[in-house]
């Protein structure tokens, strides 16, 4: 009776005394997992993972005298000493990344101690455990070595864990996204935008071919193939959502969602890939809204003259994924800038934009069996399902016959066929081949800052380049709090 | 003359002793005689009264009396103020001489302590008691203005002058991060909820403050920060009487410490040099100053009136054997200084106790009140407060029109340097509504039973009702903020905030004397709940000002729009021993275990111990030989003590649940735990030693107090850095420690007696406190001017060292400056960190520890003198060494010329730009360096900047200061005609007169955070934001007795 006159809970908050109880809670809780997916795609994983590669540049204002987190990430000069580094964009990335984890794990360690109906369990948990796989997936890519939380923290003194190593965590996302594939429900059956057991399938693929465990890739994703709905789009540009159309169409197999409007739920990646100083005038053919304003910030995830040479001739993805726009108040002689195409969509509002971010889709489950076919010698089978990219991208059946010139082949097909997708980078560090393609394409960005973006007679800061490491420094302003690292 | 035992002295501790009347045949008898005091003197106006009956009457000039009394067995109680009440069986006598003995104030005074009162003379802990009598005539609406330079160890400020709010109190220097600093009020033995801002002073008859730990440990979880034990008038015994107390004045703002600002030519002027010595062309607006000379607008001036105040209080007290009453009715109405600020308050309070039979008494207090008040949003930063906004306004932009209506809105061409638009203020502070309607009620309710000599049975049901109506509306024609285009949209936001709390405490007191050892025993079980409620609706877009209603809106603001629970509730165990032997060797120990619903599961009761002991050394023998001592006690304590203001839900993981998603176009809510849970979070610990010498000399002439304390606050509430693989960034933890102590001093004379009588009561108080530890591997936290460091004191102000100026270019090559923006006349800052070049910003800079909020001392005295019918009272109080931080100078000694300066930016440091044929300057002669205090106005922002942006000394001003508080002369009338037993009329000022070196604003007790809640709290105290004004009053006032 004491206890009950001193156990006061708020009663116009929900708190954990009285939620996680029922199946709308849990639907509540699954739902907010995943919410930290639309500031990370929106505005910071295409940083880490696009601008910073061989695919994207920044294109600098030299009135900005500040150096930017960004800049630095496009110039591979990110700042790291003794595995850390101050670089705001992967200290936010990691932190929307265990914000995830966090929800997901208050789901998983609640959910078996209520009943609710098997099916509806069965699917939020299989959605809890697919972004928990997703984002430890994220995390081991960018940073090689990461605290691995499987329960929600208890405490302040509980709040940091040990480094795990890539292999604990490559386990745990095996485990997660393999329970996940098998209590998810096909996409016929799911809510358009969540998690799908293809999609977790195809996470699951991914984890094997960055593990280089080809026999693994090969049935998962022949089961996707044959056994699913999902078929390539007709035109390669219809595989891209509008701001309000097209959405998680049957070439998607997981997006993250973004809505047009007020409500709060809109991106506008869109307006951070538009060359700047830009004009209404220029800008308006772009975004068709009513009230369009100039912009003059810098310049984010330009493509690069390497990428754009990249398409073979007759490709019509490289129109349909790089346009170009003449900015008559840049301080270039040559004011004709490529942008990311595959993204701009209009829409009715000034820097609010409703188009989802593609991150698996159905080209790429192609490409993932294609490479993990090439890799156990039946290279004469991974060339049909790489030809049928190639085919809605109008090109002729692919000539590399041998493994060695299909897995070239393949490789650069991911490149642009997937281009913009922030698939580049981990490319490079899954093969091995940062320090050969980036020393590269750095001598030419030096040998030719205009091409490049650079302002007439500015060249690349001195340390452009210095920094080739397959992983980033783990967040400088975590370091102060962890004992661990 | 006196047979023991017909006669006891009241005012004990043990009414229901009271011997009774044996029974005999009634027969009526008229009795007389005379009262004198000890050396025979007649005694006029004492009252002698039948017991058990409203008989009664009161002696004569000669102290002479007749009375008829039922029959023999009846009893005469005769009582007076300041002497020992006596009764006495009539019996056979027909003629009774009494001597009554003066009520010696050391011995047998008793002062309110927690749980009870004790003789003065046992008290071991540190307490401080006022009586109503000192406070009676300020012209004030709250009784803590009242109690300004009265106590020993207790800052009160008055931070602005809002009519009704403002007052912050801090016992001992307690602070904490996050937690508050406010002590705990405690109204007739009920802990209230929040401040007793509210409560007429008049219905209060003595405040006690307790400040040791051995003094506060009841009142456990809620005792660190001190308690202040407010007791209301009861019924006198004896004593059935009727005053009238009224007073009626006007307030004003002296001329003295406003903020002297340029007026309009002044203001011309300076921008036709600041171009000038720029050597660019001066604008067309300001080529001819001398055009504005009569047209000035002192926009600040426009917002002041001269304002009534005035308090009617009616005060019944009513005796009969039984029962006694007490009621106080009151009306308080003070407009306020500002234009449409108001406070207006009706109470009513009824004190009632009755004895049942000889051994139960029952009693009721009952007590709402309505309190009404306006204030237009006057305080605040830049662009927030009507003040400040007004303070640095453009003198050459019109408060009327041609036609003498006000203006809207004003604005100059960009040419002339304006960036802004400019709402008029007058406006502002007339047409905003900002209203509060409070309705209160405190109550209490006990059974008292005595069932043994000795043992005392109590039982006591609080309830305290609370209901506020708070009305905000900004309609289209004008508007507080910076900057805002009128017609602007039309803003409402009603809020409604209900309060119920219920206490219920039993306790059982035990007393006992074997021989000389008297012991008593205290234990007690209580239980307490608290609820608010409240709703917030908000606005906008009205189509008609003249209907503000919800429905009329366009737009209902969701962010705007919310309503909300905060419930809490305590149960808590307490006992006290005291024991003394022959009451010269006094030992008490006290324990109070709470458990509250605030603390964490695992955490849920927290246990507060004391002990204290006293020494009358002036009992002992060896002193006996030594008259000039008439007496002398020695004091020590130590205890824990707690602060549970940690929050009602903090242990709890909440839940946002509008952490939504979008799934294809559909959006679907969704829910995350944003905080930790906590179910170890506790209240802070504070730990503290007293060390206490009491001295009365020359038969207590003189009278003097002196303690020495020393705390430590652990287990500070704070929001820890978490590292974020855990989901969350903070974790509110208790962590942390800061240490406390100080030296207070407080005297009271009787300098001369006889015709002229002059007492003086006078304290000091040094109040120091450091931080020893913040979370694991936070050495610092910084504020906007603070830094809270390990080491130092809590709440430093933080920023460069002002150096003067750079009075030359040789000097600018020679020193440290700020690359590209220090130049000749710039503002010139100390190389703290010896570097060679000034930065700002980093742990590793040139900002330092450059002043402090806390004063070296606070101090108050107050006089009182008599001479026959005339009496005089003064009463001052003081602070000094510490500082303040002068927020508005950033705007009004804004060398850019963007806004309306101080006067002293006149005396600036000048400097003519020589300029080639391309615009560029060549070079810089200095034209006169001016006072010190500001800068050159050359090329602007990136000069001036500097002095503007950068925190530095250059904000800070000395904030000590001496204040007459009040100045009260009055002049007593004997028996008037036969309504009146007394009448006295006295004149008051309150406020008279501040001594300061201050000069950034009329108020030095000013603060922004006036109860260390708001913005940053505790740790952002004594900044300057120009705040409401303290009015000086002036008022007469009579108290009339029937």
């Amino acid at each position: 009776c004491k206890e009950d006159f001193l156990t006061v809970t708020p009663e116009t908050q929900l708190s954990s005394a009285t939620f996680f109880k029922s199946e709308a809670d849990f639907v509540q809780a699954v739902n907010a997992t995943y919410a930290p997916l639309r500031p990370m795609f929106n505005d910071r994983a295409w940083k880490l993972q696009e601008l910073h590669s061989d695919n994207a540049y920044y294109a600098r204002n030299i009135l900005y005298g500040a150096v930017d987190p960004t800049e630095n990430l496009a110039d591979f000069a990110v700042p790291t000493a003794n595995g850390v580094t101050a670089n705001d964009n992967v200290l936010q990335q990691y932190r929307l990344n265990y914000q995830i984890i966090a929800r997901a794990n208050q789901i998983l360690t609640t959910i078996d101690g209520v009943e609710f109906a098997e099916a509806s369990k069965n699917n939020l948990k299989g959605q809890a455990l697919f972004l928990r796989a997703f984002a430890y997936f994220d995390l081991i890519r960018l940073f090689g070595k990461v605290p691995l939380h499987l329960k929600p923290v208890p405490n302040r003194e509980e709040a940091a864990l040990p480094l795990s190593t890539a292999d604990q965590v490559y386990a745990q996302i095996e485990e997660d996204a393999k329970a996940a594939a098998a209590l998810l429900p096909k996409k016929a059956t799911q809510e358009a935008g969540r998690a799908t057991s293809g999609a977790a399938k195809t996470l699951l693929a991914n984890l094997y071919i960055t593990q280089k465990k080809w026999p693994q890739v090969e049935p998962l994703m022949k089961d996707v193939v044959n056994n699913d709905t999902y078929q390539l789009m007709t035109d390669y540009s219809e595989a891209f959502s509008n701001t309000t159309s097209n959405k998680n169409n049957l070439e998607s197999v997981f997006e993250v969602q973004y809505m047009e409007g007020a409500a709060g739920f809109n991106g506008n990646f869109m307006y951070q890939f538009i060359p700047s100083p830009v004009t209404i005038d220029e800008l308006k053919p772009l975004t068709g809204t009513s009230n369009t304003q100039p912009t003059s910030q810098e310049s984010n995830n330009i493509p690069t003259p390497n990428l754009i040479r990249a398409y073979e001739t007759g490709d019509k993805r490289k129109d349909a994924s790089i346009g170009y726009i003449t900015l008559s108040t840049s301080l270039r002689t040559d004011k004709k800038f490529p942008y990311i195409k595959k993204y701009s969509r209009t829409h009715s509002l000034h820097g609010n934009t409703g188009q989802n971010w593609p991150v698996y889709r159905f080209a790429e489950v192609l490409l993932f069996l294609a490479e993990s076919l090439n890799e156990q010698g039946k290279t004469a089978e991974a060339a049909t399902y790489l030809n049928r990219v190639r085919t809605r991208a109008g090109l002729p059946a692919t000539t590399a016959t041998s493994q060695t010139d299909m897995r070239e082949a393949i490789f650069k097909e991911r490149r642009v066929e997937l281009a913009f997708e922030n698939k580049r980078w981990f490319d490079l560090t899954r093969t091995g081949r940062v320090k050969e393609i980036i020393t590269a394409y750095g001598a030419e960005v030096k040998a030719n800052p205009a091409a490049y973006y650079y302002p007439d007679g500015a060249v690349p800061p001195p340390n452009a380049f210095t920094v080739l490491d397959d992983y980033y420094g783990l967040p400088a302003v975590e370091s102060a709090l962890t004992p661990h690292f | 003359l006196l047979t023991s035992p017909a006669w006891t002295y009241a005012g004990g501790k043990n009414p229901g002793l009271e011997k009774k009347s044996t029974t005999t045949a009634p027969l009526a008898v008229d009795v007389m005689g005379t009262v004198t005091d000890e050396s025979g003197t007649g005694l006029p106006g004492v009252n002698v009264v039948v017991k058990g009956t409203t008989q009664g009457t009161t002696t004569d000039a000669e102290g002479k009396y007749k009375i008829s009394v039922p029959d023999t067995r009846a009893t005469l109680v005769f009582s007076s103020v300041g002497y020992l009440k006596q009764e006495l069986v009539v019996g056979s006598q027909t003629s009774i001489n009494v001597k009554l003995s003066p009520d010696d104030q050391t011995l047998s005074e008793v002062v309110v302590v927690g749980y009870g009162s004790q003789l003065k003379k046992e008290v071991t802990g540190a307490v401080q008691t006022v009586t109503a009598k000192e406070l009676k005539d300020i012209p004030v609406s709250q009784v803590t203005q009242k109690l300004q330079g009265r106590l020993a160890g207790v800052q009160i400020n008055q931070a602005t002058g809002k009519p009704g709010q403002g007052m912050s109190v801090r016992i001992r220097g307690q602070l904490s991060v996050s937690a508050g600093s406010e002590p705990l009020y405690v109204v007739d033995g009920f802990p209230i909820t929040g401040s007793i801002g509210a409560i007429n002073p008049d219905e209060i008859e003595d405040i006690s403050v307790l400040k040791d730990a051995s003094s506060t440990s009841l009142y456990g979880s809620r005792a660190a920060n001190g308690v202040v034990l407010i007791t209301t008038k009861r019924g006198q015994a004896g004593k059935t009487s009727v005053s009238f107390n009224a007073f009626a004045g006007v307030q004003q703002v002296p001329e003295k410490g406003r903020i002297k600002m340029l007026n309009a030519q002044e203001f011309a002027q300076f921008k036709k040099e600041y171009y000038e010595d720029d050597a660019k062309p001066v604008p067309a607006e300001f080529q001819n100053p001398a055009q504005y000379a009569d047209k000035d607008n002192d926009w600040f001036g426009a917002l002041l009136r001269t304002a009534p105040i005035q308090s009617y209080n009616l005060t019944i007290s009513s005796n009969t054997d039984k029962a006694r009453t007490s009621i106080v009715a009151g009306i308080f109405d003070q407009e306020g200084v500002i234009l449409n600020t108001k406070y207006t308050r009706y109470s009513l309070r009824m004190n009632t106790d009755y004895d049942v039979s000889d051994k139960v008494r029952v009693g009721f207090n009952i007590a709402p009140q309505y309190v009404f008040d306006n204030t237009p949003r006057t305080d605040g930063d830049r662009g927030t407060g009507i003040l400040f906004n007004a303070l640095h306004t453009w003198p050459v932009m019109p408060i009327r029109d041609a036609n003498g209506e006000l203006t809207k809105f004003n604005t100059f061409p960009s040419s002339t340097g304006n960036i802004y638009n400019y709402p008029n203020w007058v406006r502002a502070a007339t047409e905003l509504v900002n209203q509060n309607k409070q309705t209160k009620l405190l109550s209490n309710a006990y059974l008292q039973y005595s069932p043994i000599s000795g043992l005392r049975l109590k039982s006591t049901i609080n309830i305290e009702f609370e209901n506020n109506k708070f009305f905000f509306f900004n309609p289209s024609t004008a508007t507080s903020a910076m900057n805002v285009p009128i017609p602007t949209t039309a803003v409402s936001i009603r809020q409604a905030l209900e309060n119920v709390g219920w206490l219920n405490e039993n306790t059982a007191t035990y007393n006992r004397s074997f021989g000389d050892h008297n012991f008593e025993l205290l234990a007690g079980y209580t239980n307490q709940r608290f609820r608010q409620e409240f709703s917030r609706i908000q606005a906008d877009t009205y189509a008609d000002d003249r209907l503000p209603t919800v429905q009329a809106a366009l737009n209902i603001n969701r962010g705007g729009t919310q309503n909300g629970v905060n419930d809490w509730t305590l149960t808590s165990l307490l006992s006290r021993l005291n024991y003394n032997y022959k009451g010269k060797y006094l030992f008490t120990a006290a324990i109070r275990r709470d458990g509250s619903s605030r603390f964490g599961s695992n955490n849920r009761w927290g246990t507060f111990p004391s002990v204290s002991a006293g020494w009358v050394v002036s009992d002992e023998a060896f002193l006996q030989g030594t008259p000039e001592i008439s007496f002398a006690k020695l004091r020590a304590s130590y205890g824990i003590i707690g602060n549970n203001n940690i929050g009602n839900y903090t242990q709890y993981a909440l839940i946002n649940n509008t952490v939504n998603s979008v799934f294809g176009s559909t959006v679907a809510t969704g829910a995350a735990v944003t905080t930790l849970a906590n179910p170890n979070l506790g209240w802070e610990t504070t730990r503290q030693l007293d060390l206490g010498l009491d001295l009365g000399l020359f038969n207590d002439r003189i009278q003097f107090t002196y303690d020495f304390y020393t705390k430590r606050t652990t287990n500070l509430l704070y929001a820890v850095q978490i590292p974020q693989e855990a989901g969350f960034g903070t974790f509110w933890d208790n962590i942390g420690e800061i240490k406390f102590w100080g030296h207070e001093f407080a005297v009271t004379t009787r300098n001369t007696e006889g015709k002229l009588q002059w007492t003086t009561n006078a304290n000091i108080s040094f109040n120091r406190n450091k931080v020893l530890e913040l979370a694991p591997g936070i050495d610092r936290v910084y504020g906007t001017f603070h830094i809270t460091q390990v080491g130092q004191p809590f709440g430093m102000f933080y920023g460069l060292v002002k150096d003067g100026f750079y009075r030359s270019q040789e000097e600018v090559d020679s020193s440290p400056i700020v690359p590209g923006r220090s130049a000749v006349g710039t503002i010139k800052f100390k190389d703290v960190n010896g570097d060679g070049i000034i930065t700002n910003g980093g742990d590793m800079d040139d900002r330092t520890i450059i002043g402090s909020p806390f004063p070296k001392f606070t101090y108050g005295i107050t006089n009182n003198l008599s001479y026959g019918k005339w009496d005089l009272s003064i009463v001052g109080s003081g602070s000094y060494g510490n500082q303040l931080w002068v927020r508005h100078l950033y705007s009004t000694a804004n060398l850019d010329g963007v806004f309306n300066m101080v006067e002293g930016v006149k005396d600036r440091f000048r400097v003519q730009s020589i300029r080639n044929a391309d615009g560029k300057v060549t070079s810089r002669t200095v034209i006169t360096e001016g006072k010190g205090m500001y800068g050159a106005t050359n090329e602007g922002g990136n000069y001036t900047g500097l002095e503007r942006d950068w925190n530095s000394s250059h904000f800070l001003a000395d904030a000590s200061f001496f204040t007459i508080k009040n100045i009260t002369l009055g002049y007593t009338f004997g028996k008037l005609q036969k309504f009146f037993q007394s009448a006295r009329v006295y004149a008051s000022v309150q406020q008279a007169y501040v001594f300061t070196k201050y000069w950034g604003g009329p108020n030095p007790e000013t603060s922004a955070q006036a109860d260390g809640g708001g913005d940053g709290g505790n740790l952002s105290q004594g900044v300057d934001f120009s705040n409401y004004p303290v009015p000086r009053t002036y008022t007469i006032g009579v108290n009339l007795n029937f």
